[in-house]
Parts: structure tokens; sequence; C-alpha cells
């Protein structure tokens, strides 16, 4: 009895220290999505998340997020992203200064740019796109530029690790000296419509990659997905949530 | 002595048999030093994991079956069977690929034989696997260098 006490004891400490009970933290939402939703297809996968306001008041900068999905989902064997994107390349230029064939999803961020007592809402667009792997693992670029009242592109590398997408953030200051941009939601989708070219008998070629291919086997409870947020200052929150079953093909 | 002279002809009459049925070389604690050549296109896939077949040449000549699985480590694994003419072949293999973001990257790795049937019904053995994998195609270019045992 005592033992059961000790373990029941030792699981409410791991559970205040664990990222989404951390105290302070903004309350977290994550999202997934596929399109279609067909088992064994080749589909989009959209992603996304949404920090809320504790108390009225601005959290503390972002800095890192660890967004999990299920290993057998087929990001890697995807077709999407066969050249690279040089990091630099993509802070100066943007989208335009990488290959088509690196390009991997699209998808938006909105961001909050405190201004005294007030919040500037502000949208930004994002691009993924391939970048030089590390020690054999994939390497995601995720490129946000923004325009108003904060000019400003900043490139996420992120890690992609059999079933983790790893996303360091960097701050963004609103104004020089300023407080930093508060990020409210993100969404972005691999795959899509894109458009890619390869060389066919010394002439080139336009295709669409195929895609993420869902496994043919849902597992039970649905496709998992979970957020890990990593704050300025240490705060932590975490959230998860399921992609239910999609039909057969 | 009328005993013994049944018992040579049963022992007889068995070698035969065993002969007959299991071919030429399927005495026990044979080494076959293998290098063979498969080029694989891509049938389908689950997810992370491809299935690809193709010819084999080389050593065994046959169809190969891999299922192959890449998760986003740089180390892919791939389980295989080899369609031979005297019986089958399977096996696993594990791989690091060179770079991953080319679009054929290359891939270096070991494979060890699981079992088989027929003439291989107790194979075993181990060797080396080099290969590329093409990412447009999903398609796999595979050389095997083993020593079977069987």
């Amino acid at each position: 009895m005592a033992f059961f006490r000790a373990c029941a004891a030792l699981l409410v400490v791991l559970g205040l220290w664990l990222p989404g009970s951390a105290r302070g933290a903004p309350a977290a939402r994550v999202s997934a999505a596929f399109t279609p939703e067909r088992l064994g297809a080749a589909t989009t996968v959209t992603l996304g998340f949404r920090l809320a306001r504790s108390g009225g008041y601005f959290h503390a900068p972002l800095t890192g997020l660890d967004f999990r999905y299920p290993a057998n989902l087929g990001i890697i064997t995807s077709g999407l992203g066969v050249a690279t994107c040089d990091p630099a390349q993509l802070e100066a230029s943007g989208a335009a200064g990488c290959p088509a064939n690196s390009i991997m999803g699209y998808g938006t961020a909105s961001v909050r740019v405190p201004f005294g007592n007030e919040a500037v809402p502000e949208t930004a667009s994002i691009v993924l796109v391939a970048g030089p792997s590390e020690n054999g693992f994939l390497r995601l670029l995720a490129c946000a530029t923004g325009l108003t009242p904060v000019a400003a592109r900043i490139v996420m590398p992120t890690l992609l690790i059999a079933g983790h997408l790893q996303i360091s953030v960097p701050l963004v200051p609103s104004l020089p000296e300023g407080p930093d941009v508060d990020v409210v939601s993100v969404h972005v989708t691999l795959g899509g419509h894109l458009t890619y070219y390869e060389q066919v008998r010394g002439r080139t070629v336009a295709y669409h990659p195929r895609g993420v291919t869902l496994p043919t086997r849902c597992p039970h409870g649905g496709f998992r997905f979970s957020a890990a947020f990593s704050f300025l200052g240490g705060a932590r929150a975490g959230a998860q949530t399921a992609v239910r079953c999609p039909r057969r093909r | 002595m009328r005993r013994r002279g049944k018992k040579s002809m049963a022992a007889a009459f068995g070698l035969v048999l065993g002969l007959a049925t299991a071919g030429p070389a399927s005495a026990a604690g044979h080494v076959l030093k293998i290098r063979d050549e498969g080029r694989l296109h891509f049938i389908k896939s689950s997810g992370s994991q491809l299935i690809d077949e193709g010819r084999s040449t080389g050593t065994i000549p046959g169809n190969v079956r891999v299922r192959f699985t890449y998760n986003g480590n740089p180390v892919v694994t791939a389980q295989f069977t080899i369609y031979g003419r005297y019986g089958t072949i399977n096996g696993r293999a594990h791989g690091r690929l060179s770079n991953p973001t080319s679009t054929s990257p290359s891939l270096r790795g070991s494979l060890s034989i699981t079992g088989g049937s027929r003439r291989y019904a107790h194979v075993s053995g181990s060797g080396e696997l080099f290969g590329v994998f093409y990412r447009r195609s999903y398609g796999l270019t595979v050389q095997a260098i083993a020593t079977l045992r069987y």
C-alpha cells in the first residue's frame, strides 16, 4: 500500500514537471488534418497550433516546438524536397531564392506585435523548404515573412526525426530594443499542388510530387499528434490531438 | 545377415530418395559466396514503408521483393525475399543513407539471412549491401555481397 502511495506521489510530482502542466504557460491547442482522408493514398498533411494569452497578458515568446506525428506517416517517402535550399539564400530572398524542387509546403502564421499596451495583429506567410541534411537527418526550413507592421523574414530550422518535427523559433523584436513578437497561431500544409522539374532525355519536364502517403492501417484511436512548446524563461506547454481513422481506399 | 541386408537396402533407398528430392547441392554445410544485384521498381506503399520488386542477377538469379522502411532516421531498414530457382531466401537489412536530400541518396549497410524454403530451408548468412534509393520513382538498386550457409 505504501508502495502505491509512493508511486502516486511520484506521478503527481512528475505531472507538475511535465510540459503541459507548466504553470504560467499559455494554453495551447494543436490541430492536424489530412486532405484527402484515405488510407494508403497520397494526401496533404496540415498541422497547426494556437496559443492563448495567459490572463490577458502576452505570454513569453515561443522559442521552440517539438511536434510529434505518427512515425509511419510517409513524410520522408513523400518525394517532397528533392533539392535543398541554402538557409542564407532563403533568408535573403525567400522562396524565390530556392529551387522549385526544394519547396515542400506553405502556411500562415498569426502574430501579435506589441506597441506600448496595445497589440497589432500581423499575418505572415510561411514556406517550407528542404534544407541541407545534418548527420543524415532531413532538415526542413520554415521561412516566415511578415510585411506590416513589422517587416521581417525569419528562417526556422526544423529537424525531421522519425515522428518528430523539432522547430527552433528565433525571437523577433517588434521595434529595436522593443518586446518580441507574440506568436498566436501557425498552420502549415505539407504537400499540395506543387510543381517540380526533372530532366528527361535532356529536356526539363514538370511533374507533381506524389505527396505524403497515409499508412494502409489506422492505429486504434486514430493518428495521434502532439506538440511540446518551449517559451523564453523556461515555461512549457503541451497539447495533443488525433485525426480519426479515415475510410479505407 | 538377413536383417543387415534389409537395413542396407533401406539406407540405400533413403539416400537415392534424398538425392532425388533435394537436388544436387542439398548437402548440409554448403557455403556459397554470393554477389547479386537487384533493380527494383515501386509496387505500393503504406506510409513510410515502400514495397519494391524486381529481378536479381548474379549468383542466385530470381525475383526479389523488398519491404523498405524509411521514417526519417538516417538508418533505413528492409526485409527482403529472393525467389530463386531452388527456393526462397528471406533476410533483413539495414543501411545508412549518405545524402537523404538528394534525388537518389546512396546507402550502405549490412544484411542477415533469416531463413528460406526448399534447398534454402535452413539457410543462414550475412553480408554487405550497397544501393541507391530513387526518391522520384521510389525504386531501388541494390548490390549484395554475402556468404550463405545451407
